[in-house]
Formats: C-alpha cells, structure tokens, sequence
C-alpha cells in the first residue's frame, strides 16, 4: 500500500505543472492581498514581514523581523512555486511557523495573489 | 517628595480602551496628552504572537494578563454585617493589567444596550408602575438615551470592525438580525463569521419555537477590514483563543490593534508604563483636580504629573479607588444612603447553563470565537412582559462553540467521575458531541451591593483596599430560573442524546470560579448630583476638569456584555470635552 502511495505522489510530481489556463489577474490579487495586509505592513510595529520584493527572496531574510525557528531553517528561494505551495498551505510547506493564516484553495486565487506580490517592490 | 513632572493638557490613568480613544481624540484636538499605565507595555508583534499566544496554561490558569493580586486587590464580604478579607487569587472576574488593559483578554463580545436599558427606571415605571420596583433596587436611568448615544455606538463599530447582521437598520427591522436592537445608522462593518454546526442547530429550534435567534455580533473581524483610523484588523482565523489571550490575527479589536498605533506615532502623546498612578491632586474649594501621583514601579519613586484635565480610564475600581483615596465626593453609604461613590456596584448573572450531548454530532469545538455563537434576546431587558412574574430584567440566550480549548473544555455527562481512567475516556468521547446553551443575565443595582474603603487591609502603595459588599439577590435569582425554563424548553426541543442538570447557581455569590469581567458601577453617570458620580457626560460633579470613563458609569447591569457601550461613551464623553469643555471650561450641567 504505501509502495503504491509513493509511486502515485512521484506520478503527480511528474504530470504537467498546474499552470493556469487564464492569466493571472492582479487585480484580483490585490483585493485578496487585503487579508495579508492586516499583518504584512511597514510599520515597524507589524505583524509579519514587508512583502516588498518578496518574489525572488531567501526566506528568512529581512533583519528587523524576528522569524520563527522554523522559518529561520526553512532555506527557501521564495520562487513562485515555493510561493505557491506556501500559500495554499503554509503548516504543510513550513512546519511550525508563526504565521496565523489557514492556506487558500483556489489555485487560481493564488495565482492571482503571486501575480500582484511581483508588483510589490 | 514627588518630583513634579512638566505641566500637559491631559492626562489618562490607565491606557485600555476608554484611555487609548480619550488620548486620540483629544491628541486630535491638539492638546499635549500623557497616558499613564500602572502595567507594562506590550506589542502584538512580541506578546500575541504564535505559537506562545496559544498557551492555555500560561494565559487562562497562570493569568498573565491580569492584574497581580499581591499588588493590588479588593477585599470581599457578602453582607455588610461581615469583615472583608482579601482575594488573594482573582477568580469570579479578572482585571486587566498592562497597555491595552483588560482589551488585551475579552473576547469580543460587541453589544449595544437596548433603548430600555438606558431609561432602565422610567421605562419600567411606565410600563409597570413604580410599585413594580422593590424598595431596595435602586436602579436608574442612564443620563442619554440610545438615540443620543446611536451615533458613538457606531464610531465605536468602525473603530473594531465589528463582525454581525443588523436587526434594525434606520428602524427597518430585518429578520436574521436582532429584531430587539435599538436602530443602527448603519449595517456592522464586517459580515458574522460562518456559523459552526452547534449554532446553526439552536437557531433551527429557536426559530421554530417563534423566538429570533441571530448571529453573536463580534469584535472578530469576520474579514479584512481597514477602520476609521486607517489601521488594518485581519480576519478570524477561528482558532478559539480570544478570551484571556492576546489575537496572533489581529482580528480581535483592542487598542493595540485599533488606536495605539496611531497615538504612539503623535508627538503630542506621550505613553507611559509602570507608572501607577496612587492618587489626584484635588483643589476641593476650587472643585478642580490639578494632577496625578504616580509611582514609578520599577524604582519606586514617586512623581507628580500635574495637568489641566484629568482622564479617569483605569477598570471600574482604579476609578472608584482613585476617587476614594483622594476625598473626591462622597462615599456611598447604605444605610442613610447618602453619598454616591461606590453605590450601585453590579456585576453579572454569567456561565448558566445547561449542556446537551449529541452522539450523532460532531461539532469540532477547537475552531471557533465569540462570533460564532447564535443568540436570542425574546428574554432580554425588558423585550418580553414581566407582568405578574415577580422579577425585573431578563437573559440573553445562545449556543455556540467560542472557545473548545484543551484543558478547561472536557464536557462530561452527569455521573462521570471527577478524574482518573474513567473521566479520561468521558472526555475523550464527549469532546467533540457536547454543547452548552448559555445565559448571561442582567443584574439590577441594590442597596447594599456597594464599595467602599477597607477598614484593615492595604495595598502595595499603603493606600487601603476597595471593599466590596456584594450578593445576589432575590431578583437575580427569579430571572435565572424563568430564563433557564426557557432554554431547557429549547434544548428538548433539540431533541440531544442527553442532558446535563440546569446549571444555576443557588445561595451566596461564589467569587471563585470565573463568571465575567463585567464589574460595573460606582461612579455612576445621572442627573442628580446626590445620587450620581458623573454628569451626562462623564464629567465629574466634584471636579470640572474630572472625566471618569467606564463600566464604573453604569448605574446598573443589563444582560449584555459592557465594552459596547464603554466604547461608545469614551467617544460621546470626548467629543463633549472637545466641542464643548475646552471651549468654556466648566461644569456642562448645571444641577
């Protein structure tokens, strides 16, 4: 059984990457960006991290934020598929972060969210 | 000797809630405005943040942010024929401590009173008589009505982001909300927050029994929401540890969140923690207070802070204290019932209920908040007709999972041992198939319910304790038992695999296990200066530049939760200040 499991996970790994028919709409993005925008500000005093040029980036990385353990380990390039795992499920992608968020399902909404985060810089 | 401290235009004494939104708007105004704070400061981004936040050990058994006891506390006695001793452990209710005060822990309960509770005296009189009143009930009216208060109430919403449904909107009453709210200008800034099952379950039954079940309005933003200061709230993330902790989501509005952002960027603020603040300086001849004493905690020395207004926005009894301990009116006394400082002291009837076991349901209690609970109030206030029933005020109803957390969520059937192997697999199997339906009741000013000084004991500062005289009484007890007939009616109804005994509490109050931190009164707001504290707007009889914020202005005790209307008086009490006060100083009733 779990011989079979592992083949059918490398099968999933090996099909065609799930790239979006429609382009990404940032508009879309944008508004969805809202939620993230409770913690992801530039105050100093903010929750999260600044998200500006956060496309491309080592994970970890801003010295004036105090990452958890567990992100400080990660040793990510915040790519888009990185990015994209994160989002849908950030517990999955990195295990123990701070990060009080659920995950988003649509694969389109994410998509959408990456797009108008390549405009943050 | 205090150190005398350069001279500001305002200073608050305590920076929760009442403290933050009085120092905006008056910083707004453009007055220099220090915020004292006996506790420490804190930031989300350190203290609320996960996985620490999450610590039910830590925030709900070793209380961290509440009020030590070992430095300040009150001392109880049932009747005034007993001695007070003091609580040495805070159980029945727990003031907060530090910035952002007992914010930093409620869970988010967002009301506003009914208009009948805010002419709780005439409205009653009129609709029954005066005789319906018992001789030793001294409820009064609030000194504004709803409609007065209507426009502060929804400056308060958008400052919180206030998750809900309308019941009257503009005076169109829309089914699915609170039929029995008073008119709301406006819809809730955010939408309910999705309904677990347990709910959804109780509002089918109610529904059908003809009542009006709604979704519990919530300062848990039910999504992204910018507020009227420009600062972002995040949506709920349900993860059921609103009360007694700090949002990791920034969700839960609070002054860290809402106000403390803003006011810490001003020039004209000035915050200051660790400065507990012992007592006025008070000019009674002149009727004016002319500053604070403080003590700085960390080194002991004491400074004076003086300042040409005075904001009292500690938790109901730092103002009763302050005012007590600096000869600021007079003392309330029960048996010529003169004075009015310490009179009126109320609290709450909280955590009734009863609890009903579903083998078929699951109802995962671990996810939730507040706001997501259904609520009814057919038997609230004054919403239903008391005639011949023997008793004043009434319950809000509900169900809901808010706060399923692991070690003090372990709902078991009656005959279950209290521990060991047995208990264990209880808990294990009921966790996810029991549910409580709830009441919170109000509770009406007595005679001999009231504060005072204590006669033996002190505190850190050597400044003598508030004594609290306080029980229940018959009324309290008539309205528990007739709204709890109604809430067994409903539980059969939701035909449960079983039932728990009706949860009432019976002979003298019990300050031990938690029941709410919803102390109210003491320095009430009225019309007369004889029997009231404040005038309408919260301006101190004894002192023009005294403004007193608060549930210590509540002449009594509706069934709803307090913050609501504190909020919404901070902004009624400042936009006074700002539009009348500082234009001609002085008192803005004449009695």
């Amino acid at each position: 059984m779990r011989h079979r499991w592992i083949v059918g996970a490398a099968a999933l790994l090996l099909a065609p990457s799930v790239s979006p028919v429609a382009a990404a709409d940032v508009e879309h993005g944008k508004a969805l960006y809202q939620t993230c925008a409770a913690c992801h500000t530039e105050r100093p005093d903010a929750l999260g991290p600044s998200l500006k040029g956060v496309v491309g980036r080592k994970s970890a990385a801003l010295e004036d934020f105090r990452y958890s353990n567990p992100m400080k380990r990660a040793n990510l390039i915040w790519d888009e598929d990185n990015l994209r795992a994160y989002i849908r499920d950030p517990q999955a992608t990195v295990k123990g972060n701070r990060m009080p968020y659920g995950g988003l399902t649509d694969a389109k909404d994410v998509d959408d969210i990456i797009a108008y985060l390549k405009l943050l810089k | 000797m205090a150190t005398r401290l350069q001279e500001v235009d305002a200073v608050m004494v305590g920076m929760g809630w009442t403290g933050s939104i009085l120092a905006r708007e008056l910083a707004k105004a453009g007055l220099t405005v220090v915020g004292l704070e006996r506790g420490e400061d804190l930031t989300p981004r350190e203290n609320f943040a996960l996985p620490a936040v999450r610590d039910e050990l830590r925030y709900s058994y070793r209380l961290e942010l509440i009020q030590d006891p070992a430095l300040e506390t009150v001392t109880f006695r049932h009747r005034p024929s007993e001695s007070a001793l003091p609580m040495r452990r805070f159980g029945s209710f727990l003031p907060g401590n530090s910035v952002g005060g007992a914010a930093n822990h409620w869970g988010g309960q967002h009301w506003r009173y009914l208009p009948s509770d805010h002419l709780t005296r005439s409205h009653i009189v009129e609709r029954y008589g005066a005789k319906a009143i018992p001789d030793d009930m001294t409820i009064q009216d609030w000194a504004m009505t709803y409609d007065e208060l209507e426009p502060h109430y929804d400056k308060f919403d958008k400052l919180c982001g206030v998750s809900g449904k309308a019941g009257n909107l503009r005076g169109q009453k829309i089914e699915g909300g609170n039929v029995f709210e008073g008119p709301r200008s406006n819809e809730y800034p955010t939408p309910p927050l999705i309904m677990g099952e347990s709910g959804l379950m109780f509002a089918k039954v109610a529904k059908e029994l003809g009542y009006h079940p709604f979704p519990q309005p919530a300062s848990n933003a039910s999504r992204a929401y910018t507020n009227s200061e420009g600062l972002t709230l995040g949506g709920c993330q349900y993860c059921g540890f609103c009360e007694r902790n700090g949002c990791e989501a920034n969700a839960k509005a609070g002054p860290h969140v809402c106000v403390l952002p803003v006011l810490r960027a001003d020039p004209k603020f000035t915050l200051r923690a660790r400065a507990w603040v012992s007592r006025l300086s008070y000019d009674k001849a002149a009727k004016k207070v002319t500053g604070v004493v403080f003590t700085d905690t960390r080194t002991g020395e004491e400074y004076e802070q003086p300042a040409g207004l005075v904001v009292l926005s500690a938790y109901v009894f730092g103002n009763i204290s302050l005012l007590l301990n600096s000869g600021i009116g007079e003392p309330y006394d029960p048996i010529t019932q003169k004075g009015a400082v310490g009179k009126n002291y109320c609290y709450q009837l909280s955590r009734l209920g009863v609890t009903l076991y579903f083998e078929d349901k699951v109802f995962n209690p671990f996810m939730g908040s507040p706001g997501t609970q259904m609520v009814m109030d057919n038997f609230d206030g004054d919403n239903f007709d008391h005639s011949g029933l023997g008793f004043l005020g009434g319950c809000k109803i509900q169900l809901g999972h808010a706060d399923g957390r692991p070690i003090s969520y372990r709902p078991v059937p009656p005959g279950t041992p209290r521990w060991g192997s047995a208990w264990k697999k209880a808990t294990a199997k009921w966790y996810q198939h029991a549910a409580r339906i709830t009441l919170s009741g109000s509770n009406y000013a007595n005679r001999y319910n009231f504060i005072d000084l204590d006669p033996t004991y002190k505190d850190q500062l050597g400044r003598p304790l508030l004594r609290m005289t306080y029980n229940f009484v018959e009324n309290d007890y008539k309205v528990a038992d007739y709204c709890m007939d109604i809430a067994l009616k409903i539980a059969r109804a939701m035909n449960p695999t079983m039932m728990g005994p009706p949860g009432l509490r019976r002979g003298d109050y019990n300050t031990v296990p938690y029941q709410s931190t919803h102390n109210t009164g003491g320095t009430i707001m009225g019309n007369d200066p004889k029997t009231s504290v404040v005038n309408r707007y919260l301006q101190a009889w004894d002192a023009d530049n005294l403004f007193i914020m608060g549930a210590s202005t509540f002449p009594q005790q509706p069934a709803y939760n307090p913050t609501g209307p504190v909020g919404a008086l901070a902004y009624w009490s400042a936009e006074a200040i700002v539009t009348k006060y500082l234009k001609s100083p002085g008192p803005l009733v004449h009695a």
